[in-house]
């Protein structure tokens, strides 16, 4: 059931009614709300909610033997980790790491008696792995009291609107929020509307039509496209990442919004970033702090000395790039970007950027440098395997001797790309508070044109959201 | 009126003026999906919309839009 659907709108329009008249008994709001959430997941596969159960018992149990100060804890902690980790590399990487081995042996003459498991990726396992992991560890670190409820457990990990593909919310934002009824003040309708109609224009025209008009077929056969194609064919699919996957989260936390409940903010106009620091302080924020707080502060942070910075930034970004797949392209995309924060790391810190580089005439060059790496490492992040971004890279270099097709619909679904990046930061909550201030005829009407102005544009088949798939 | 159901109402007759718009999709996905026969109650509302939308001209101009829309998005060549 994706969001931009009308199986999720009636799904969502029974959710609504149903959750606030419920409101008044929490107790039973949060079985209903737990029930919906199992009832979207079941929607994909009802075989996978196994995966779901066994996930919330591991957190709700551990969590409980973790907290405080009992003998053997930080042993049960980590077999609750490995037990998380465990699930997602069985269903993630366990054939990659055989293919890998396997490749290996024939490479060394031997044959390994091996053969691939082949199983169906559970949807949003990757998610759900974060946030089971997020809540043991915190309650291990006094972050948060262990929850009594496994209603509360598992409701936390299964959330129907951060499920999928997030934001990642940490238990101890989200749990309080179960603990009561929500209040009439929770639910800010003019934000959460303006989250909601401003994805379903990201989704649904920009990232759709970017994909299906350039991208989709630049990425498939780059041979057939000349320099200019396949420049801006990687431009288009920076612009069609970001309103894809910033769609799927804004419309995430204005659902949970209407709601009752509140999510943190994912995505903060990452393309205006002044260096990879600020660019990861910028996209998919929730992951971001995730990584810093679970394995780059615990592998030592910055606090020996430069190399192992390096290193811990190294391992952090690559283990974040495999995290999106198994595949030596997103290890790749890491590496890169691991790298380039270990520069970036260094000339922060440095007196030619004390002196220089905080002029105003060089900040724009920040900005552009920053822009053009990002953009580089997203054609290894689309290719489908290294082979493919080779030859993409080449075509850039030869030409390939092609004529320029990129169609001219292109050019106003980047502007309105970069458009999102260049709006006042308070564009959105001011917008929402003219709309919270307007009478109901107004919200009514602008809600109404907006949801027109999206279906009469809108392909008649939405694309699954990108991250659907990590 | 409380403003909490205000609001929640608000949300419906989006999505409603949305459907009003646009009947079409919501009658060929309740036909995909009603081969046992169980959304029969809910697809004759869904009809009778579509009939009201196509009476008053709304449908049409929602259909045209689209499709004038899906030449220029759809079909341009570079």
């Amino acid at each position: 059931m994706l969001f931009p659907t009308i199986e999720f709108s009636f799904f969502f329009s029974a959710s609504l009614a149903l959750i606030w008249a419920l409101n008044p008994w929490n107790i039973v709001k949060k079985y209903a709300l737990l029930a919906l959430s199992l009832f979207f997941y079941a929607s994909w596969d009802w075989r996978f909610l196994a995966l779901l159960f066994a996930s919330g018992a591991i957190s709700y149990f551990v969590g409980l033997y973790v907290e405080g100060d009992k003998p053997g804890r930080r042993a049960v902690l980590a077999l609750g980790v490995a037990l998380d980790l465990g699930i997602l590399c069985y269903f993630k990487y366990l054939d990659f790491f055989i293919a890998q081995a396997m490749n290996l042996a024939n490479s060394l003459g031997l044959s390994l008696p091996l053969g691939f498991v082949n199983v169906t990726l559970p949807v949003a396992i990757s998610f759900l792995t974060f946030h089971a992991i997020s809540y043991i560890i915190d309650v291990s670190r006094g972050r948060l009291k262990a929850s009594r409820s496994p209603v509360d457990v598992l409701l936390y990990i299964s959330f129907f609107p951060h499920l999928v593909a997030g934001p990642i919310v940490r238990a101890h934002e989200f749990l309080p929020q179960l603990a009561s009824p929500r209040r009439a003040t929770d639910f800010a309708f003019g934000e959460n509307m303006a989250l909601i109609l401003g994805g379903l224009f990201k989704k649904m025209v920009i990232a759709n039509y970017l994909s299906v008009r350039f991208v989709d077929p630049v990425f498939t056969d780059p041979s057939q496209f000349s320099r200019f194609d396949l420049i801006m064919g990687v431009y288009a699919y920076a612009i069609q990442i970001y309103a894809d996957f910033s769609a799927y989260t804004d419309i995430a936390i204005g659902v949970a919004g209407l709601l009752g409940y509140r999510f943190p903010q994912n995505f903060n106009q990452p393309y205006r970033a002044l260096g990879i620091g600020d660019f990861w302080r910028r996209w998919h924020m929730t992951l971001s702090n995730w990584l810093r707080d679970y394995l780059y502060i615990p592998l030592g942070g910055n606090r020996h000395g430069t190399l192992m910075t390096a290193r811990n930034l190294m391992l952090t970004m690559g283990l974040g790039g495999l995290w999106h797949g198994a595949n030596w392209t997103f290890l790749i995309w890491g590496a890169l970007h691991g790298a380039a924060l270990v520069v970036d790391h260094g000339y922060r810190r440095s007196a030619f950027y004390q002196n220089v580089g905080r002029r105003a005439w060089v900040v724009p060059f920040d900005g552009l440098v920053t822009f053009h790496f990002v953009c580089f490492c997203w054609l290894f992040f689309r290719a489908p395997s290294l082979d493919a971004a080779s030859a993409y890279l080449s075509g850039i270099v030869t030409d390939n001797g092609q004529p320029n097709t990129m169609p001219m619909v292109v050019w106003p679904l980047l502007a309105a790309g970069a458009l999102t990046q260049v709006l006042p930061p308070d564009f959105r909550a001011r917008l929402g508070g003219a709309l919270d201030r307007a009478g109901w005829p107004a919200q009514v009407a602008f809600g109404a044109a907006a949801m027109f102005a999206v279906l009469a544009m809108a392909p008649s088949a939405s694309a699954p959201f990108i991250y659907f798939q990590f | 009126m409380s403003p909490l159901l205000s609001r929640i109402l608000v949300v419906y007759a989006i999505l409603f003026l949305a459907w009003f718009a646009f009947p079409g999709g919501v009658v060929a996905w309740m036909d995909d999906h009603n081969r046992s026969g169980w959304l029969d109650a809910p697809r004759a509302f869904a009809g009778a919309l579509d009939s009201a939308s196509s009476a008053i001209g709304v449908k049409q101009v929602g259909e045209k839009l689209r499709a004038t829309l899906a030449v220029w998005l759809e079909g341009d060549q570079g």
